[in-house]
């Protein structure tokens, strides 16, 4: 039955050859040749140029996955406390934003953080003004509000279903609250976490619309970068491919570090 | 786990809550504004609503976002539980491995998934072309297409392929619960293979299908940046369209859709929860299910959205315009009366396909990547050049395009397009500064004023590489043609010095409008048809042609080259050539007309419209006389490596 069954991956097999393998290779090939198709390493050893885009990326959406992480985390916690039926509504309440689409949340926070938007008309009136739009700050806020509901999902989902009994086990064996959740809690939801962290880490490091919107085209990160590239406005296909491959990289070095601390769990919860 | 509440935890929730919703619900109020501002409220009114279902961009995307979800849902459903049970199959280092590459489109980032799959496709039509040509050559008795473009096939693709390795992240486990003997024991007790499948396996893994394909369907929804690299110019999602009306001015159009979106999944969730609520009130509970990590709500969430988009795109299915002929266009942003497309369209039962770029940059690297399947494009003079240089435009047959005697003799024969052989001018225009006067208290009269600390963190660069460069070279007194490299690297350099000390608030192509006209910053450069339009939603702008002198541009109508449609756009070229749609245009847009009837009769043709008469200083502004255009200088087509120092700097700039 089994190597009947096994027939099936090979269409699957062919598939991801053509689909994810192969165009990986072309996006590589794109990054080491030149317009004609020539090799060349130039795209990379341009590359040091636009360190300090990969460096504002990886620190913003390094801050907005803390960031998240601190909000997330208490979130699906206390959640997992309540009733079923508020933990249902919550749980609505999370996914719904989702079908909104993204972009015109954004766009939303534009009008609101605007130098003449909802919060600087509210501060106007005490004489006050902020500069939000085109910030650091007003990019990762983009980016907390767009990833906040992929912190919380994983972490929710592997608290509510941990074991009763391990908790009453601890208690019984003399743990009070703190330890509890210090020693039992808290590394039973780490797989959570960790998928929670890769969640939110990636698509904020690679984010172009975010940046956009909310940094006003002056807070550059490696999205706009690679799609500057592309379809925008200084077109040059390997160089964006280039940039790609090293984002790529890098994410997953960062990606093994961190699960190599998960222990082994790499089963990612996902959503 | 003990439940207990308190209130400070409940508090925490809240305010995650308000975070989360009140954007939204700032734009559900928005959807209702009798105004076009999405910040400036101007009274109640149902108006946007009915314009949205006027509105065949928004209507279009929304049919293309449900079609391709609902059938790379449904492809990566089967395909996808198919595969895990093939993957669990095999032993254990094979499937290890599988498992791992199954997993790249998942941690990639999007757009790296997007970049590689753009790369693969045209890739791909090239092999593609050179095969069909070489078959059709061989062979007479039947022919393949030798073009093919990104479209809805690749999107669909596409999103097929993203979809896949969530559906087998969902069933695998399940697979792995199941008991390994039942299948074989199905079988001994005379089953057959078929059986076996569908009355033992499937009902095992049938909750992880389930969730599989909910999540499929939501991922594919959401979707932005993957449709953005494969989808083309001809189809685009709801994300794509919304994506390209943020970088102008989002109608409220876009906030009612979205409102009844977000309304009809909520209006489902709340029914599906009574429900719920009833059963559970009743004695027997019900089994609780098994899901994988799937949270409660998310799967009624999914299955209410599900159940609200079948219903959407069997409505938008039944009355999607069939095989009509097609024209496709690509021009800029609010740079046509949309009228003028009904119009045309009633009068030849030709379909337009109206689609829009932000820059003649952009359109450049749109082309090049082949992700264009457009037959008329608008580009400014200095891009009309750099096109037929590099042999992208194909000659117009002017005999069927009678209109063009119209075109005034100044627009003829232009710097590049010498002959006349490949351009049907549009509008023509200036470059200038637009200040909020209730920001500036001084007079501008030059460019300097862009690079000035006094207005740091007020000043709108504008987002593409001629015109930010060309301001700058003029501010130096230099030509904006100028091939010197000291020179670009000097202007340059004065933009680069600005942005270190923080003068510039951002860059920006049509933002500008919602910009200037928010009271958002204080001085811009833009062109001066669409300070006409800002006028009229913030009556404190001001414009000027800066001392130092300025751009002057004509964008006008080519075709590319192999056009599919050629017939059609010539048509649609000699309708927008006429007087009457250029006055209707120049009235719209408010860029001047090349159509020496049209730029004569206008100020008649509005007084008609508004019984008002048109303001000389206005008209001056839209129709630069001869003694600005004086002033002014064309852009020339920049040799290749002009050009390739213009995308290094430009890119440089922005980090």
């Amino acid at each position: 039955m089994r190597n009947k069954l096994s027939g099936f991956a090979v269409p699957y097999v062919i598939w991801m050859a053509l689909f994810v393998v192969i165009p990986i290779l072309i996006m590589v090939v794109y990054a080491f040749t030149t317009a004609e198709f020539e090799g060349t390493l130039e795209n990379f050893s341009e590359m040091g140029i636009y360190a300090s885009v990969f460096f504002r990326s990886f620190r913003l959406a390094f801050i907005a996955t803390l960031v998240c992480l601190l909000i997330g985390y208490p979130v699906s916690y206390w959640m997992a406390r309540e009733g079923p039926a508020f933990q249902r509504v919550a749980m609505a309440l999370i996914m719904l934003p989702m079908w909104m689409n993204f972009l015109l949340r954004t766009y939303s926070w534009m009008s609101i953080l605007e130098n003449n938007g909802l919060l600087n008309q509210f501060f106007g009136r005490f004489g006050l003004h902020f500069q939000m739009i085109g910030t650091p700050g007003a990019v990762v806020l983009g980016m907390v509000y767009n990833y906040l509901p992929f912190m919380i999902l994983p972490i929710y989902s592997v608290i509510v279903k941990l074991d009763h009994s391990l908790l009453e086990a601890a208690r019984d064996l003399g743990a009070n609250s703190a330890g509890v959740f210090r020693k039992v809690i808290l590394p039973l939801s780490l797989p959570g976490v960790l998928s929670g962290v890769t969640m939110v880490f990636v698509p904020s490091v690679s984010t172009f619309a975010i940046s956009r919107l909310l940094g006003g085209g002056t807070q550059m990160m490696l999205g706009d970068l690679i799609e500057q590239q592309f379809l925008g406005g200084a077109y040059n296909p390997h160089l964006g491919a280039a940039i790609s491959m090293v984002m790529m990289i890098v994410v997953v070095v960062c990606m093994v570090v961190m699960n190599h601390f998960g222990e082994g769990e790499e089963q990612a919860v996902m959503l | 786990m003990k439940k207990q509440t308190c209130f400070g935890s409940r508090f925490f929730i809240g305010l995650v809550f308000l975070f989360l919703y009140a954007p939204i619900l700032l734009l559900i109020i928005f959807s209702f504004n009798a105004g076009d501002s999405s910040a400036v409220w101007k009274g109640f009114s149902l108006h946007w609503y009915r314009e949205l279902f006027q509105n065949r961009i928004i209507m279009e995307s929304v049919y293309i976002t449900l079609l391709v979800s609902l059938l790379a849902t449904l492809i990566a459903t089967v395909a996808g539980t198919f595969a895990a049970i093939g993957l669990y199959s095999l032993g254990r280092r094979k499937r290890e491995a599988l498992m791992t590459v199954n997993s790249i489109p998942m941690m990639n980032a999007d757009i790296v998934t997007g970049v590689s799959l753009c790369l693969f496709f045209v890739a791909f039509f090239q092999f593609w072309g050179v095969f069909a040509h070489w078959v059709n050559g061989v062979q007479s008795l039947f022919e393949l297409p030798e073009r093919l473009t990104l479209g809805l096939g690749t999107l669909l693709l596409a999103h097929v392929a993203f979809n896949i390795p969530y559906v087998i992240l969902n069933v695998a486990p399940k697979l792995r619960q199941m008991d390994k003997n039942l299948i074989d024991a199905a079988q001994d007790l005379g089953c057959t293979w078929m059986q076996a499948f569908f009355k033992v396996m499937l009902p095992e893994i049938k909750s992880g299908i389930v969730s599989g394909a909910l999540i499929a369907f939501t991922m594919s929804i959401d979707d932005f940046v993957i449709s953005y690299f494969t989808a083309g110019s001809s189809s685009s999602t709801l994300a794509m369209t919304i994506y390209g009306m943020t970088k102008r001015r989002i109608t409220p159009e876009v906030n009612a859709v979205s409102t009844l979106l977000f309304v009809s999944v909520l209006v489902l969730l709340v029914i599906s929860n009574l429900r719920e609520l009833q059963q559970e009130r009743r004695p027997v509970r019900r089994k609780k299910r098994l899901h994988i990590a799937v949270p409660p709500g998310a799967k009624r969430l999914a299955a209410a959205g599900a159940a609200c988009a079948f219903v959407i795109t069997i409505g938008v299915l039944s009355s999607a315009a069939t095989s009509q002929p097609v024209v496709n266009v690509c021009s800029w942003g609010e740079y046509i009366d949309t009228d003028l497309i009904t119009q045309f369209e009633e009068e030849t039962g030709i379909r337009v396909n109206y689609q829009t770029a932000e820059s003649n940059e952009t359109l450049y690297s749109l082309l090049k990547s082949g992700g264009a399947d457009y037959d008329v494009i608008v580009p400014s003079d200095y891009m009309i050049a750099q096109l037929i240089e590099e042999g992208m435009l194909e000659k117009l047959d002017y005999s069927q395009i009678p209109n063009y005697s119209l075109i005034d003799q100044r627009f003829k024969n232009l710097s590049c397009d010498p002959g006349s052989e490949y351009t049907v001018p549009y509008a023509w225009g200036t470059l200038g500064i637009i200040y909020n006067t209730a920001l500036v208290e001084e007079e501008i009269t030059s460019w300097s004023s862009l690079y000035d600390d006094k207005y740091a963190g007020n000043v709108l660069l504008i987002n593409n590489s001629r015109d930010a460069l060309g301001e700058a070279l003029m501010y130096l007194g230099c030509s904006v043609n100028t091939t010197d490299e000291g020179e670009i690297r000097a202007a340059y350099d004065l933009l680069a010095d600005a942005n270190r000390r923080g003068v510039f608030q951002g860059k920006v192509m049509d933002e500008v409008f919602q910009k200037m006209e928010g009271g958002n910053a204080a001085i811009a450069t833009y062109y001066a048809g669409d300070y006409i339009s800002m006028l009229d939603n913030n009556e404190d702008l001001a414009f000027v042609i800066p001392e130092e002198g300025s751009n002057w541009f004509v964008d006008a109508m080519c075709v590319l080259k192999d056009a599919p449609h050629q017939e059609a756009a010539h048509q649609w070229i000699n309708f927008i050539a006429s007087t009457q749609a250029n006055l209707a245009n120049m009235d719209y847009i408010g860029y001047a007309s090349p159509n020496r009837e049209a730029l004569e009769q206008y100020p008649a043709y509005y007084e008609e419209l508004y019984g008002e008469e048109l303001d000389q200083e206005l008209y001056e502004i839209m129709a630069a006389p001869p003694e600005v255009l004086d002033r002014c200088e064309a852009y020339l087509n920049l040799s290749p490596a002009t050009r390739s120092l213009y995308n290094e700097l430009w890119t440089k700039l922005g980090i």
